[in-house]
């Protein structure tokens, strides 16, 4: 099933176009979405939930029309604003309980799923106190909750991790990615960090000037890269001289070897060559390709090592 | 397997709810019942409950006196007729709305709870409708039951009970009328203000200036201009339109020397005159959630 299909999807306010005619299709997985800020993302979060109307264009989600089935289709939608959204003063529970029940769910069933979900986001004692005196990651916590507690189809994300510290972080992203391959739950995660988007997603968009920039399966994007690197107990130098006798393409970056693999038979020389010198192999890696160099100009070895000669 | 296990707490893991998922209805009453205890402060701090209840003991005290003087007096008395009841607590209503309105709609707005409702299983004009609902049930509970209460009261001290209701039933209907209307005025006012902004101070005071300022500036505009023509400015007080509906429902006519006598209105004009503002401020209100930003 096609969990969004946008058609000419626009968005344009007085001055501003912020989303131009925007064709997309996703299948159902772990979505990032990137771009600058202003780039559009927000405004597309709010376009698939109806919170804003566009101004041509249709879209859908789950088969249902965006615009048209709203209360329908969010009944299986859960949203995660990127601003703060919660009342200071009713406890969490409560307050999650209550957004279950205004999403379609009995009030028995709003309860019991509150609990569990609480439990899932990690708040535990705090949850009967008032949401007044909560911190940053409390709070992060329990609008995941309520995004999560009517056990949606699809959740949109917006920066999840804004106002978090390292720690706080990584515990999210660990949870988001979580709800997505265990809780089988479709997400689109909107970030302006790539490395979140790395380590969580498995299908990207970006979205540039509101226009649709690229729309990839992840696994493409940190393909395996020829550089292998190579990290030795003993004097990496002596390494790299008997390669570059050998005709092998090396440049050394701190500890590491940086080699260029053109075939297999490359890991056997390298082998060889350390056990000729003596030396202790510590780290032979196929190197990946990280979302952040692709953003930039997707240096190649060759290229770096032209401005060093 | 059993007793293997016991003992340990493991995580059972994620589950996914099968159970029925109730649409857009139950998604509307459920803000509603929430609004409705938000209003009393049910579920909320002890100090989110003392303004709303007390105002309301107020609105209940001449309801108290007349059933407390009915039971001790050897004779049948009246000394607070029920048209006359809402003019008596009038300021207590729009007091009421003044404190009550901010929290119910400029919450959410002050919060930015609004774009989650927004985003769930309702519509935008679902979640004013829900709104207005919880704030004229709400003011239906100073209104009609103070009402209900000394009709009650009258009927106990009354030589026969039976009698009472049997002569005043017709009442019933007038109470629960006008106490619908008046508090669906009241609520249309309080919320179409209150929605404007997320401010408490800046809506509790436009609550009241509605009310009060109206009332002392259509009054004054009467005293001093050309009768004929500034008895319509009566009709643009909220307060004045209040009394001049309890006059209508319960067939009464206004006492000689108060404005609303000299102003001469058939009283049906305030009972028309209050249901046109109550749609106005619904519709007004359903325009305000049209196009807010959430």
């Amino acid at each position: 099933m096609t969990l969004i299909r946008t058609t000419s999807l626009t968005k344009r306010y007085a001055k501003i176009t912020a989303l131009e005619a925007l064709d997309v299709e996703l299948e159902p997985g772990i979505i990032g979405l990137v771009g600058a800020n202003g780039a559009g993302k927000s405004t597309l979060i709010k376009l698939l939930l109806g919170l804003l109307e566009p101004t041509s264009g249709s879209g859908e989600v789950m088969g249902l029309d965006v615009f048209r089935q709203g209360p329908e289709l969010r009944q299986f939608v859960g949203y995660m604003p990127e601003h703060d959204c919660l009342p200071t003063d009713v406890s969490a529970t409560e307050f999650v309980a209550h957004m279950a029940q205004v999403s379609g769910l009995p009030r028995g069933a709003a309860r019991e799923r509150t609990a569990e979900t609480l439990r899932h986001v990690g708040l535990f004692e705090a949850r009967y106190r008032e949401m007044r005196g909560y911190s940053t990651g409390m709070k992060q916590r329990v609008k995941l909750a309520q995004a999560l507690v009517h056990d949606p189809r699809l959740m949109l994300l917006d920066e999840p991790t804004n106002g978090l510290d390292p720690e706080g972080r990584d515990e999210m992203l660990r949870l988001i990615r979580r709800i997505g391959t265990e809780f089988g739950i479709a997400i689109i995660l909107s970030s302006h960090l790539l490395s979140e988007i790395e380590r969580v997603c498995d299908h990207l968009i970006e979205i540039e000037d509101g226009r649709l920039v690229r729309s990839v399966p992840m696994t493409e994007l940190t393909a395996p890269t020829r550089v292998l690197s190579v990290e030795v107990d003993g004097d990496g130098d002596r390494l790299a001289d008997r390669l570059r006798e050998q005709g092998v393409a090396v440049r050394t970056s701190g500890r590491f070897l940086l080699v260029q693999k053109e075939d297999d038979a490359l890991l056997d020389v390298i082998r060889d060559s350390v056990v000729d010198l003596g030396l202790g192999l510590v780290r032979l890696e196929q190197g990946r390709r990280r979302l952040e160099e692709l953003f930039q100009s997707q240096p190649t070895l060759e290229e770096e090592e032209a401005p060093r000669g | 397997m059993a007793d293997r296990t016991a003992g340990t707490i493991y995580d059972v893991g994620y589950q996914r709810y099968e159970g029925v998922r109730l649409g857009r209805r139950h998604a509307i009453w459920a803000l509603y019942v929430h609004s409705l205890r938000g209003v009393f402060g049910i579920g909320r701090s002890l100090s989110s409950k003392v303004g709303p209840m007390g105002l309301a003991v107020i609105a209940f005290i001449p309801a108290v006196f007349q059933l407390g003087l009915a039971s001790i007096a050897p004779v049948e008395v009246e000394v607070i007729r029920p048209e006359g009841y809402y003019h008596m607590i009038e300021v207590v209503l729009a007091v009421f709305c003044a404190v009550v309105a901010p929290e119910l709609v400029g919450r959410d707005q002050r919060t930015q709870t609004l774009s989650l409702y927004f985003s769930r299983a309702l519509r935008r004009q679902d979640y004013a409708l829900a709104k207005f609902a919880a704030l004229v049930t709400a003011m239906l509970v100073i209104t009609l039951i103070p009402q209900v209460i000394m009709f009650i009261g009258n009927a106990l001290a009354a030589n026969n009970f039976f009698d009472y209701v049997r002569d005043e039933w017709a009442d019933l209907p007038s109470i629960l009328g006008s106490a619908v209307l008046l508090s669906s005025l009241v609520a249309g006012i309080g919320l179409v203000i209150a929605s404007q902004t997320p401010r408490r101070a800046y809506s509790t005071v436009g609550i009241l200036a509605a009310f009060i300022l109206t009332s002392i500036i259509a009054g004054t505009i009467f005293e001093v201009a050309d009768k004929d023509v500034a008895r319509f400015a009566l009709l643009l007080s909220p307060f004045h339109v209040v009394e001049g509906l309890a006059l209508w429902f319960f067939d009464a006519s206004a006492d000689p020397g108060t404005q609303l006598a000299e102003a001469d209105f058939r009283g049906v004009a305030y009972a028309i005159d209050a249901a046109l503002a109550a749609l106005l401020m619904l519709a007004l209100l359903l325009r305000r959630y049209r196009r807010i930003s959430p």
